[in-house]
């Protein structure tokens, strides 16, 4: 009986215990190093991000409507809740489209026939910047490029915005 | 456009076009117990409003940073002290300055100011987080964009 209890040696035991302590040290420094490696990985990706803008898809008609929608943005370490706005509508070729109000001359909130001079157009209330209803801005007005174009998918008949594309100088 | 870094490179740019200031006038005071939340909130709200006219009219109106005096001093000397503000803002070609606030006791003072009072009744709601007092703010911010427009 007493002979099989002493089974592990000192030596033995030693050896265990010093390989498992030395084991142990050394995952406790390689683990954070490695979650830092794959880090970007398991990042996850905030701008991709499609917002439900509370619109039903069969609401949307070829006259531009206004659709505000509120996501959370988080600047460094402040986080903020932000409006978004877009003008939404339906073109001739039944494609839905979603243009950024943000004005590209100096970012003022356009709107949808905002002057009665100029229907069927964007109007830019600050500078009388002017737009085409396919966003294209109006020559000879201050903005130098056409409106943004927000990305968006439809999802069980409703409309998801995420991030306005600019479009290049026209 | 705001009184930040990254406006102010925009508004070096384009001086020619931004030719609005709106000053918000916030009153501060400690020792007036009852009064305390009622100020402190006024200031959160006028805040918003004045966050709302700055994002509609971005490319033309230049958001001052807030104009802050003690409750209990005299609106006269605080006048004065506002107009030197004002001189300095219309060294740079500035047409429009309004101030917008929720003191009453402005008012009275409204013809020795080198602008615009845009007094606001105070609001008696209380919470700011619910959407409808938001649908509020917005409503009224509208509003006074278009007040400002009128102007130009």
């Amino acid at each position: 009986m007493s002979e099989k209890k002493q089974q592990v040696t000192r030596r033995q035991f030693l050896n265990y215990t010093l390989t498992g302590l030395g084991g142990f040290m050394a995952a406790g420094m390689l683990a954070p190093m490695v979650r830092m490696a794959i880090d970007p990985v398991l990042q996850e990706s905030g701008a991709g991000d499609m917002a439900n803008v509370g619109l039903a898809v069969e609401d949307i008609t070829n006259e531009p409507q206004r659709v505000d929608w509120t996501i959370t943005q988080v600047d460094g370490w402040y986080e903020s809740e932000v409006t978004k706005s877009a003008w939404v509508f339906v073109n001739e070729n039944d494609e839905i489209q979603a243009f950024s109000p943000i004005c590209t001359h100096l970012g003022c909130v356009v709107s949808w026939e905002g002057s009665e001079e100029y229907p069927d157009q964007f109007f830019c209330p600050c500078h009388n910047g002017r737009y085409y209803k396919d966003g294209t801005n109006v020559p000879g007005t201050p903005p130098t490029a056409p409106l943004s174009v927000y990305e968006h998918s439809v999802e069980n008949g409703m409309l998801y915005l995420g991030q306005p594309i600019p479009r290049g100088e026209a | 456009m705001k009184w930040i870094q990254q406006d102010m490179m925009t508004y070096k740019e384009a001086k020619d076009y931004i030719d609005t200031a709106v000053i918000p006038l916030v009153p501060f005071q400690l020792s007036q117990g009852q009064e305390l939340k009622k100020n402190a909130f006024q200031r959160e709200v006028l805040n918003l409003f004045a966050g709302e006219i700055e994002r509609d009219l971005a490319g033309r109106v230049l958001l001052i940073p807030e104009f802050t005096y003690l409750k209990t001093s005299d609106r006269q000397v605080e006048g004065e002290r506002l107009s030197s503000w004002c001189e300095e803002i219309q060294k740079q070609p500035f047409n429009h300055i309004f101030f917008i606030t929720f003191d009453p006791a402005w008012k009275k003072h409204e013809q020795a100011l080198a602008g615009t009072l845009i007094w606001l009744p105070a609001m008696a709601t209380d919470s700011m987080q619910t959407s409808e007092t938001h649908q509020m703010i917005r409503g009224q911010a509208q509003e006074m964009g278009e007040l400002i427009r009128s102007y130009w």
